[in-house]
């Protein structure tokens, strides 16, 4: 197909997008609501990259495009831009958080113990080829769950094992807002943790993951890992009584990396943290690791804040990727013209 | 009629405001990057949203907006931006540059001069300069800071001596009012010349980077260029448009079937007046190649010169 025939206007987009809606067949209320049931944690993932937590916009988001990731985060996203900022949440403490899941890789046990929860993590990766029932409704484990279980990291802390942060390159004393204030580097680490917490789950694993395979590795240890449901809970601008607006499926990750030295030159350990709306494991953990990474005096250029954060945002990320469809002509020609005659490099004289 | 259910414009009026006073900045600043908090548009990130949010930040509904891509108004990105800046702000739009109010483009600024009245926004996929040397913004901002350029005129001279031409394509860097080297989006060399002490306002806007930056009218805008060789447009001498034969405005250059190739003008709507002999505005390049600021653009460098020069005599 020419070039020529990536134009057209109006008509040719409206043609292209009715023959995709043809494609992917009606949309109506019960797809919506039967996605919002099927797939939470793909509605997780969405909400945590789109940082609107609404299962049914997710859903709904979902049944439009298809499942095209890329294109569903961004209705989301644009969605959520033309909302009001009302408030600020009161800061998550452990008993506001209704937890279900809560592991730590480096202790036998830990206050409160470990609660494995809701998980595949044991089980067989087998297809199941049988119709599945659902399992009975209630077990002793789930009785057991909906803890408030304490952090971890406040064990470690109250024991002196926690270096002190890095002094943040831009303190202040409000919360920026990621999505209401552009990026700086250095950032401030509130819009660190903000913008890993909207980071792309396969950018952020990648990045995370080469660094535990060695590049810049910090030899981390997961010290938490924990899945919850989380109260929201607001200041009443009013009466200034706190109050809940209602519950929402959280998650967070502490890493511990190395001993460097700490309070009164005793050895500490440096903690790197990620938390997300919804539930995402290997997102959090790798989020954790490159937070801690980022702190190192020199990170892996691949972990420089400034390096993850620009290149894990999904809306951008995938924006930029996918512009490459559209007319270059003129750069591409401007380009061949500055090379015209001029192919090979000129020998050393 | 404008849509309902979003505000005027579709942005809201917060996201309107933090636009409209980092554009007084960057006007205050030519040429310098203005940090912004960049709204997630509804059309994909990089595809024009840091143009589509200056666009809205500024319409209102007595402008004609017109955009282009490529110098094409009927490419299906523009003619998408296109119907949704009307849907939102209830504007009439046109292909006409004469008639624009408000022009957005990507990769072209018009053949025709843009008078003082019209606003022209280019969409910026690189908004630093310094990015090809020095891939850190952060470090790229201290280097502006300090005016601290010397690696791109070294970056020149090394393609001088390795390749005897400046390889720099479109997006080729300029120093603007004497103080800050600004990339001016993907526009060919061609386009360079016509941001200089221009009547227009220029703006700039990169959705992705969170970047913004002005070209005010009437300011000193010059390419990054050797006293003794000066910068250069694409060489088109020996191009002329497949149907009207118009020579000297930028062509697009057509593959055809037999291995060889046609040419025609870049600037659609151009092309279409030209073609039907329309009346046209004055343009940036006369029929001859002459560019409307005499003086502005200094002879090429013939090989020989620049040979000679590259082995330090005189």
């Amino acid at each position: 197909m020419a070039y020529v025939a990536a134009r057209g206007g109006e008509e040719a987009i409206q043609q292209a997008e009715a023959l995709y809606r043809r494609l992917l067949g009606p949309l109506d209320a019960g797809l919506v609501r039967r996605l919002e049931q099927a797939l939470p944690y793909l509605l997780d993932r969405l909400m945590g990259e789109g940082s609107l937590y609404a299962p049914e916009l997710a859903a709904l988001a979902l049944a439009q495009t298809g499942g095209d990731l890329y294109e569903a985060v961004l209705l989301l996203r644009a969605y959520r831009t033309t909302l009001p900022r009302l408030g600020y949440a009161e800061p998550l403490e452990p008993e506001a958080l209704l937890t279900v899941r809560r592991i730590s890789a480096a202790f036998k046990d830990i206050p409160g113990g470990q609660v494995l929860g809701p998980t595949l993590d044991y089980s067989h990766r087998l297809l199941h080829f049988e119709p599945q029932e659902a399992p009975p409704a209630r077990t002793g484990a789930e009785a057991q769950a909906s803890l408030h279980l304490p952090f971890v990291a406040d064990w470690h802390r109250q024991n002196g094992l926690l270096a002190p942060r890095p002094p943040d390159p831009t303190p202040g004393p409000e919360i920026p807002d990621l999505t209401r204030e552009p990026l700086l580097f250095p950032a401030p680490r509130a819009q660190r943790l903000q913008a890993l917490s909207r980071a792309d789950t396969g950018g952020v694993l990648a990045l995370g993951y080469a660094n535990m395979r060695g590049y810049g590795a910090i030899h981390p240890t997961v010290n938490e890992v924990r899945l919850a449901y989380a109260e929201v809970r607001l200041r009443h601008p009013v009466t200034g009584a706190v109050f809940s607006a209602g519950r929402v499926r959280y998650s967070q990750a502490e890493v511990l990396t190395k001993f460097r030295p700490g309070p009164g030159g005793k050895p500490a350990l440096e903690l790197g943290f990620a938390a997300t709306l919804g539930w995402n494991e290997v997102k959090l953990i790798a989020a954790a690791m490159l937070d801690a990474a980022m702190d190192q005096g020199e990170p892996h250029p691949a972990h420089t804040e400034e390096f993850v954060l620009s290149h894990t945002e999904p809306v951008e990320a995938g924006g930029f990727c996918i512009h490459y469809k559209l007319p270059h002509y003129v750069t591409f020609l401007s380009n061949l013209l500055a090379h015209q005659g001029q192919p090979e490099e000129v020998e050393d004289a | 009629m404008p849509r309902l259910g979003y505000s005027y414009a579709f942005l809201d009026p917060g996201a309107k405001r933090e636009l409209r006073r980092s554009l007084l900045k960057a006007v205050a600043l030519p040429g310098y990057q203005v940090a912004y908090a960049s709204r997630e548009m509804p059309i994909a990130r990089g595809w024009g949203t840091g143009g589509l949010q200056v666009t809205l930040a500024l319409v209102g509904p007595e402008d004609v907006v017109k955009v282009m891509d490529q110098g094409d108004d009927a490419s299906v990105n523009a003619a998408n931006l296109r119907r949704f800046i009307a849907r939102m702000a209830g504007v009439k739009t046109s292909t006409d540059t004469a008639q624009a109010t408000l022009i957005q483009s990507r990769h072209r600024i018009p053949e025709e001069i843009l008078g003082p009245e019209q606003i022209l926004v280019l969409q910026v996929p690189y908004p630093e300069p310094l990015a090809r040397l020095e891939p850190s913004f952060a470090k790229a901002r201290e280097l502006h800071a300090d005016a601290e350029y010397g690696l791109v005129w070294l970056s020149l001279y090394e393609d001088l001596v390795r390749y005897r031409t400046a390889t720099h394509g479109a997006d080729y860097p300029v120093l603007v009012n004497g103080r800050y080297l600004m990339a001016p989006s993907p526009i060919p060399r061609w386009d360079n010349p016509k941001l200089h002490r221009a009547q227009h306002l220029t703006l700039f806007s990169a959705g992705r980077e969170k970047r913004l930056y002005a070209v005010p009218p009437f300011t000193e805008v010059r390419p990054v260029e050797f006293e003794d060789v000066p910068f250069e447009v694409e060489d088109q001498r020996g191009w002329a448009d497949w149907q009207t034969g118009v020579r000297h405005k930028f062509m697009t250059e057509l593959p055809l079937p037999d291995g060889g190739s046609r040419h025609e003008l870049s600037d659609r709507d151009y092309a279409r007046k030209r073609a039907a002999h329309l009346p046209t505005q004055p343009t940036y390049f006369d029929e001859e190649g002459g560019f409307y600021q005499p003086g502005y653009l200094a002879p090429r460098t013939p090989p020989e010169r620049l040979e000679r020069l590259l082995q330090g005599e005189p």
